[in-house]
Order: C-alpha cells, then sequence, then structure tokens
C-alpha cells in the first residue's frame, strides 16, 4: 500500500516536470531559431567596456616582456620554442629581476604593412601596456622574402629593388616605433637589429651584407629619435658564425642563435 | 472517454518505463561523468592561471597569434584554416568589446559542456530510453498482453511515443541541471548575467559581425537547451522507429549507436562530400549555429538542418505507425 502511493508520488511528479520543462525546451527553441534566424542586432545590455587606461592597470614598472614582429620573434628555428623573447625573460629572472613574458605576438612572415594594422587592435595594445620591455623584430620580410618563400627563392633582389623595399619599409617602421612609443610611452623599445642570414652562402653574402647594413641604419635612425628606445645590433653575431648559430633552414637562428641575441638584448636593459 | 484512456495509457507507459530503472542509469552516468569533465577542466584552469594569472586578455591575445601563425603554414589543410580565421574574428570580436569569451564559472562550464554533448553525449542517453521503448515488449513477450487488450495499435503507440517525449525532456533538463550544480563546485555558481556573443554569419572564411548581438548567458543556455531539445526529439524518434522495425534491443541499441557515432565522424571530414549533409547525424550540431561555429559541411545553415531533421522525424513517424499497426506480432 505504502509503496504504490510512492509510486504513484513518483509518477506524479515526473510526469508534471516533464510537460512543464517541454513547455520550457519549447520555448526555448522557438526562441533561439528566431534569434538565429532573425537577429536583433544591439548590443544593449553589455557592460560599459572599462577605459582603457584603467583596464590596463599596470601596478609597477615592470620588466614584463612583449615581443612582437616576425618569425625572429616568434622564435622560428629554435627547437626549445623559447626563441629570444623567452630567453631574454629568463636572463632577467637569473640576474635577480622580476620578469614574465606577457605575450609573444610574433607571426611568421609578417612585413612593417601588415604589423602597422596590428597595432590598432585592442588585444594587441593591451599587451603593449602590460609589458616593460617590447622587442620588436621587423622588416627581414619586407627586405629579403617579399612575398616569396624562402626555400624557392634563386637570387635576392636586385640593387633596385632592394632600394625600394628599404624606402618603403623604412616609413613604415617610423611610424610602428612612433606609435609603439604612444601604446606604451614608459616601455624600454628595444629592435632586433637585422642579420645578414646568407652570410654562409658565397654569391649571396655580399649583396645582404650590404642591403643588412643600410637598413640597420635606417632602424638606428628611427629607433634613435624616441626616449627608452634602442637597436640590439645582432649583424656582426653572425658574420663569422653562422654556421654555428643559423638553424636547419639557413635564415633563422637556432636555439644558440637566439641565446646570443637574447644576451645582447638584456645587456642594454635598464634593470630599476 | 477517450482522453481518460490515452492519458491512463500514457501512466501505465510511465510506470513501465520508471520500473525500468532507465532514466535513474542516465542521471547515474551524468553523476559520475560530469565531475570528470569538470575537474578536468579545473585542471586546465589552474594551468591556465598558472601562465597568465587571470589576465583573460593576454589569453586570448596569444590564441589569436598562435592561430595567426598556423595560417601561414603551408602543412595546414585550407579547411581547418577557414575554421582559424573564423575563430581568430569571432576572439577579436570578443577583445574589441572587452568581454570574456570563457567567463570562469558554472554556468560557464554548462554553456560549453552542452555545445559539445549536444551531437553525441545527449543523443546517446536519449537513445538508451529509447532504443528498446517497442522493442523490450516483443522480446519479454508482453506486447502479446498489450495488444489483446480492446485498444487499437495506434493508441498504444502513441502513448509510447508520447512518454519518451517526455523522458526526452527530463533528461535536457537534468543534464543542464546536474552539470550547473556539480560544476558549480569546482567554479562557482555565477556567471548567469555574463555577456555572450550570437549571431556570428559565416560565409567562407568571413565573418560578418553585423548582426552579432550580445545576450546574458541564462538567455543563451535558455535558447541552447531549446536546441538540444529538438536535436533530442529528432532522434528519440528515430531511435523509436528502429525499436518498432528491429525485434531485438540489442540490435536496435546498436543500430542507433552506430549511426550516432558515424555522424559525428562524418562531420569531421564530409566537407568534401557535400550530399552528406542531407544525413541526420550530420545536423545535430544544432547548437553551433549560436556559437557561431562554423557547420561541419559548407552551405548548411540553421534553418537547412532544423528541415532535415524534421524531414527525417518526418519519415520515421509515419513508418513506424504504418509498420506497427500492420505488422504481425504475434509471431
Amino acid at each position: 500500500m505504502m509503496k504504490k502511493t510512492s509510486g504513484a508520488w513518483r509518477t506524479a511528479v515526473l510526469v508534471s516536470a516533464s510537460i512543464l520543462g517541454t513547455l520550457l525546451l519549447l520555448s526555448g527553441f522557438v526562441y533561439a531559431v528566431r534569434d538565429v534566424l532573425y537577429p536583433a542586432s544591439s548590443l544593449a545590455g553589455l557592460p560599459a567596456a572599462p577605459d582603457a587606461a584603467e583596464r590596463a592597470g599596470r601596478e609597477t614598472v615592470s620588466l614584463d616582456v612583449t615581443a612582437l614582429g616576425d618569425s625572429l620573434a616568434k622564435g622560428t628555428g629554435d627547437d626549445t620554442g623559447s626563441g629570444f623573447a623567452r630567453r631574454v625573460v629568463d636572463l632577467l629572472t637569473k640576474q635577480g629581476a622580476k620578469s614574465k613574458l606577457v605575450n609573444n605576438l610574433g607571426i611568421n612572415g609578417l612585413t612593417t604593412k601588415e604589423l602597422l594594422p596590428m597595432l590598432e587592435e585592442p588585444g594587441v595594445q593591451y599587451a603593449l601596456k602590460q609589458a616593460g620591455v617590447i622587442l620588436l623584430s621587423i622588416g627581414a620580410n619586407d627586405l629579403f622574402d617579399d612575398g616569396q618563400q624562402l626555400e624557392t627563392r634563386t637570387e635576392i633582389p636586385t640593387e633596385k629593388e632592394l632600394e625600394k623595399a628599404i624606402e618603403g619599409a623604412s616609413t613604415n617602421l617610423v611610424k610602428i616605433v612612433k606609435r609603439l612609443h604612444e601604446i606604451n610611452p614608459e616601455a624600454q623599445l628595444v629592435y632586433i637589429g637585422l642579420y645578414n642570414p646568407f652570410s654562409d652562402m658565397e654569391q649571396l653574402k655580399e649583396a645582404g651584407d650590404d642591403a643588412v647594413a643600410r637598413w640597420n641604419a635606417v632602424a638606428m635612425e628611427a629607433m634613435a629619435s624616441l626616449k627608452g628606445g634602442r637597436v640590439a645590433p645582432t649583424a656582426d653575431l653572425f658574420t663569422l658564425r653562422a654556421p654555428s648559430y643559423l638553424s636547419g633552414d639557413h635564415f633563422h637562428p637556432n636555439g644558440t642563435g637566439y641565446q646570443a641575441i637574447a644576451e645582447r638584448i638584456v645587456q642594454g636593459i635598464a634593470i630599476p | 472517454m477517450n482522453k481518460s484512456l490515452m492519458i491512463s495509457l500514457i501512466q501505465n507507459e510511465m510506470i513501465k518505463m520508471i520500473q525500468k530503472k532507465r532514466f535513474y542509469v542516465v542521471l547515474l552516468v551524468l553523476l559520475v561523468l560530469v565531475p570528470i569533465f569538470a575537474y578536468a577542466q579545473m585542471k586546465q584552469a589552474e594551468d591556465k592561471i598558472e601562465k597568465y594569472g587571470s589576465d583573460w586578455r593576454r589569453e586570448v591575445q596569444q590564441a589569436i597569434t598562435d592561430n595567426q601563425n598556423s595560417l601561414g603554414s603551408d602543412r595546414v589543410p585550407e579547411e581547418w584554416k577557414k575554421y582559424r580565421q573564423i575563430y581568430i574574428q569571432q576572439l577579436k570580436y570578443y577583445l574589441e568589446h572587452d568581454v570574456n569569451p570563457a567567463q570562469p564559472g558554472g554556468v560557464s562550464f554548462t554553456r560549453e559542456f552542452l555545445d559539445n554533448a549536444s551531437s553525441l553525449f545527449i543523443p546517446l542517453l536519449i537513445m538508451g530510453i529509447g532504443s528498446d521503448i517497442v522493442s523490450s515488449e516483443r522480446t519479454s513477450g508482453t506486447i502479446k498482453v498489450l495488444l489483446t487488450r480492446p485498444v487499437r495499435r495506434w493508441k498504444i503507440l502513441l502513448s509510447k511515443l508520447i512518454t519518451l517525449m517526455m523522458f526526452v525532456s527530463l533528461i535536457v533538463l537534468s543534464t543542464f541541471v546536474i552539470c550547473y550544480l556539480i560544476s558549480g563546485l569546482f567554479f562557482g555558481y555565477r556567471g548567469f548575467d555574463a555577456p555572450v556573443f550570437t549571431g556570428f554569419q559565416l560565409s567562407g572564411s568571413d565573418v560578418d559581425v553585423s548582426a552579432v548581438h550580445a545576450v546574458p548567458q541564462w538567455k543563451y543556455l535558455f535558447m541552447q537547451a531549446g536546441l538540444v531539445w529538438f536535436v533530442g526529439v529528432t532522434v528519440a524518434v528515430l531511435a523509436f522507429m528502429v525499436s518498432v522495425l528491429v525485434r531485438s534491443t540489442a540490435a536496435s541499441i546498436v543500430i542507433m549507436m552506430a549511426s550516432l557515432i558515424a555522424g559525428s565522424i562524418l562531420s569531421n571530414m564530409a566537407s568534401s562530400w557535400a550530399s552528406a549533409k542531407y544525413l541526420f547525424m550530420v545536423n545535430l550540431g544544432l547548437t553551433n549555429y549560436l556559437a557561431g561555429t562554423p557547420a561541419p559541411i559548407e552551405g548548411m545553415t540553421l534553418g537547412f538542418s532544423l528541415a532535415v531533421l524534421g524531414l527525417w522525424a518526418a519519415a520515421s513517424l509515419v513508418v513506424s505507425f504504418l509498420v506497427f499497426t500492420k505488422q504481425d506480432i504475434l509471431h
């Protein structure tokens, strides 16, 4: 008798729950279909975005690192994946400074032209504002790649082509550096100088050296105008030691190469 | 008179269903599995916190950069690149509006879990109840008792169908509730009013954001539940048909299970076989349209998927009733 009543109870509960549930789910379904098929575009109900300055919320002037730019910034060729960005953080930490990697925003194959619009993205700006040290590596793809795959490249650009590439890229670089400084005026901005990736190839060495020297002069000039900006030269590192510093693709550094670059960068960082 | 007959038939089916304890098995499965998923998710979250602190913006930006990097690689199939391009644009949209796409909390966990569960996990649970609703009577021989009563056969079948639909609702609802209650233990019970973006219009690898709007997460869950429910109803009706057609319970479970799993495999590789989009099992991811995740095959839209599912469901209902009323049961 008892059992029967409790069974009936259970049935009643399940039945009413399922009827109510079905109605609820059905209305959810209708609502969803309407919302997907006839979306009412409105951003109402969105909490007001906090002020950009407020959300950056940096506590102190830190040595936190954000790397930005091309495959070198990303660390392509480094089997450990660290690149110079993470190695810089490690070196700074080893010296007793407090540092972490905010973001590594390096993208393979990036050119100065592609980097400019990136600087207007809120996520990129956020990462830059969080940093006390900004590492910038850009320009190599403007000069040497020019939309071509490195592996299939047979000759480096002619004198004239190079001249034009340097000219265009240098205007962009000046703009990039200015914009970076606007976004985060307090950060130490380090531009990683170009090296000649072809220094171990007889027929390309000379033309490459020439282009790199000219480009680095341009970069030096752009950075000189900036408070807190400097160039970390790398060309000399690779002049004689390219075989042991370059990775298998004969273009990007290997782990040892990145370590050497990182040491260069850290040597010039002001540690408060 | 007629009405009360139907109600007592349904009541009878309800009692049978409860006695079979299948629904409790479903609840038990949820109670065991959800904590496992929640725990795994929590471990992952802890790992992220170690790397990014509570700074979701950096994490999202890094996700954008990593995906951008993979776009440049020739080793990544074009199909994936399309997905990643869409993903990048959506993440950028979130950053532009300073909204965390993965607000930690029990509500977000439930939302993500349901997105993943809607095309395989929940259909499997529903199938577990639906696949033997008719065939079990045959296996146990009770169908003869049932059919010797002076009740018309279609009424018996209808009462079973209605009971099944009731349990579909119960399963979908309990999945949501259990998910929320358990994941709340891990992540806290907050997040009902956190904004979620919906309305991304996809065409190829482009995302049109003109129709994007923010909805509070509770409303999103409400819509999601509705869509999951529709998927559940379709799967239930199909399982129902199989259980009418096939005499053995084991066989009907295998048939349904195989087609559901085939669906999840096909969705991952069907992009080059466009006519696969007319199969019901490829269309089970209705919540994708809400989230703005690309559909497995080009040209699929919510309207299309609803039509496909609706047609399959309608056809299986017709088949079920025709066969059941004409079938020679007693042999």
